[in-house]
């Protein structure tokens, strides 16, 4: 095996060649040469380092970015801001850390078993698994079976923080002696009709809260407990928790992070404190100007945070665009779009934009929803002319216009 | 008299979106001004045997074996056809129709065995668009398939459409779905009424008669855009 050190400097100096070629972020360059190099450098780079990596269908750019800065108020902290949450991102992030003792990582579902095994991790959060991009994903049962698996091959001193609302978190985390169960009271799940341990159909309780089967699989008793903005932990110590990013989800992906924060001794004030300030995470929130109109730009991916989004945005502007893509990293497939209930746009101006408008606009057509078909963005902005309006885009273009929040 | 749609089992059975086919059937009828009501059936409720169109959507293997123990319960499916019910069967509720299924771990399934098919595990899975011409006088059917499945006919069957591109019900076949007096089926899912209008009118029509034409032009745009890119 080659010295790690000179092919860090290499896999670098590849990757700023990529930025100022304007190939691409640099970042998915530099880490995919590093582990061309050395297969097993996530391995080598993470021995020294306590790891933590954040994963589930939804929230977890959102979550690692909150407990990078709870964690960072008293911890040399690394995280791989960009979201670059796949192997090349992972590495890059690892390679460019050397100084961080704590490595906080987003990690996309399917690269979990990988993750774990390579960096040894002390934390695992696991968020929610749900319906997302099926072309790719496949089935959600087959993504937790795969968590499931992994699970049973991390180190004894680590930690799970999963979420006990949803069954396919509980599913593939109850199995684990170290295991701390977290809700946040949320209801329901759009993929768990039937038990994921034993196939027949899953009992849930008449509110949706609470979930059970005669096989023995049920909701486990939560240790933290997230109503509304108050945190209650296994002492009965309350922390209200605050946040600047809008939406019931950042809430409760806040209480989370404020939970992982203190497995490594951080207070739960001060860490409520560290994130009530963190405003924009990855442009999200973040305002853009196009033509004479302001735009705030949020992402929807799927169904759940399509859900999340419509309910954060009617509170916001009266003007929205929606941009609706199906690349790969969207998902191919726009079937999704029957699953998401769009009438809280109702009253509002609505216009739709991007690849798959079309489908868009059939579907709020079936929904009463009155709305606009414009070709671009532009356009759009012409239609609101000098007012605010809200964005809500898919992966890709999100992605796109988030290169244009302007940075506070 | 009032036309009676029926969506059954959406918690098991709704894995693409397919509530889109049951909401455009009836916005469409709407439109027209056709009286009619949709029943939504739930895990646990009693399912009516008389109605008009009984929708089936697609579903994860665990999904689909419960769904077929609660259809099989009481003859219901066979009792359905017997008063002249029709189907709109998508992917899992197309092959749960027939006489077996796969599932994981090599189970075989028995279907409700009102189709003369048999669905085999089949690698690798059949993903991404498809476009097929259809057997009944509409335009190019245009969908989106995933599965993992493949549909052999055991008997001589109408298929719906025979493939322009992509898999359908298997790579030999080159044919998509079933077209029988009460039972249309397809692996495209998409909705695929929302892509193909007139398979809409069409399964509708089989109910309420002659449709008049409808002035819903986006809904043809949208389906010569995806004809025009797949092709
Ligand atoms: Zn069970």
């Amino acid at each position: 095996m080659l010295p790690l050190r000179p092919i860090i400097a290499l896999a670098g100096l590849a990757g700023w060649l990529s930025r100022v070629s304007r190939q691409g972020s640099g970042v998915m360059v530099s880490g995919r040469l590093l582990l061309k190099i050395a297969p097993h450098a996530v391995r080598t780079l993470s021995r020294d380092k306590k790891v933590i990596l954040v994963s589930g269908t939804n929230g977890k750019t959102t979550t690692t970015s909150l407990i990078y800065h709870a964690l960072a108020s008293e911890n040399k902290v690394a995280t791989n801001f960009t979201g670059a949450n796949l192997f090349a991102g992972i590495a890059e992030t690892l390679g460019r850390s050397r100084n961080a003792t704590l490595v906080v990582l987003e990690v996309d579902e399917m690269v979990m078993p990988w993750a774990i095994d390579e960096t040894k991790p002390r934390l695992i959060v696991l968020l929610n698994l749900g319906r997302d991009q099926l072309d790719r994903l496949s089935e959600v049962r087959q993504v937790a079976q795969k968590w499931k698996t992994a699970l049973t091959r991390i180190p004894p001193y680590c930690v799970v923080l999963a979420d006990a609302d949803d069954p396919f978190v509980t599913w593939a985390a109850k199995d684990w002696v170290n295991v701390i169960w977290f809700t946040s009271g949320a209801i329901g799940h759009i993929d768990a009709s039937t038990c994921p341990e034993c196939g027949i159909i899953l009992d849930w309780s008449k509110d949706q809260s609470t979930y059970s089967c005669t096989c023995g699989f049920k909701k486990p008793q939560p240790e933290w407990i997230m109503r509304g903005n108050t945190l209650t932990g296994p002492e009965r110590k309350e922390i209200v928790v605050r946040t600047a990013i809008p939406g019931a989800a950042a809430m409760s992906n806040a209480g989370r992070a404020i939970v992982a924060a203190s497995i490594f001794k951080v207070d739960g004030e001060k860490a409520a404190e560290a994130i009530a300030s963190v405003s924009s995470v990855d442009g999200r929130f973040g305002k853009l100007t196009i033509g004479a109109t302001t735009f705030r730009l949020l992402l929807s991916k799927n169904p759940a945070s399509w859900r999340e989004t419509l309910t954060t945005s009617a509170l916001g502007p009266k003007n929205v665009l929606l941009v609706v893509n199906a690349n790969t990293q969207d998902g191919k497939d726009t079937s999704w779009l029957w699953d998401v209930d769009f009438s809280p746009l109702q009253g509002r101006n609505v216009i739709v934009t991007g690849e798959r408008k079309l489908d868009l606009s059939v579907r709020l057509t079936v929904n009463e929803i009155p709305h606009q078909i414009a070709d671009t963005e532009a356009k759009a902005a012409t239609i609101f002319g000098a007012s605010e309006a809200d964005i809500i885009a898919s992966y890709t273009a999100f992605h796109r216009l988030s290169k244009l929040v302007k940075r506070r | 008299m009032t036309l009676t749609l029926v969506h059954l089992l959406p918690e098991l059975l709704g894995t693409y979106g397919d509530r889109g086919n049951v909401d455009i059937a009836s916005w469409r009828l709407t439109q027209r001004g056709i009286a009619h009501e949709v029943l939504t059936i739930h895990v646990g409720d009693v399912i009516p045997t008389n109605a008009d169109l009984y929708f089936l959507g697609g579903g994860e293997d665990d999904a689909q074996i419960a769904a077929v123990e609660i259809l099989a319960k009481n003859q219901v499916t066979e009792k359905i056809i017997k008063q002249g019910g029709h189907f709109f069967a998508v992917c899992a509720g197309f092959q749960l129709l027939g006489e077996s299924f796969p599932a994981s771990g090599e189970r075989i399934i028995s279907g409700l065995g009102i189709l003369p098919i048999k669905t085999v595990a089949g690698s690798p899975r059949s993903v991404g668009e498809l476009l097929a011409t259809a057997t009944i006088p509409i335009a190019m059917l245009t969908g989106f398939e995933n599965h993992s499945g493949q549909t052999h006919f055991l008997q001589d069957l109408q298929p719906l459409g025979r493939i322009e591109k992509g898999i359908g019900n298997s790579p030999e076949s080159k044919v998509d779905g079933v077209v029988t007096e009460q039972i249309l089926a397809t692996y495209m899912h998409g909705p695929a009424f929302a892509r193909n209008p007139e398979l809409a009118d069409w399964v509708l029509s089989r109910k309420v008669g002659a449709l008049t034409k409808l002035d819903a032009p986006i809904f043809q745009q949208l389906h010569d855009e995806r004809v025009a890119t797949v092709s």
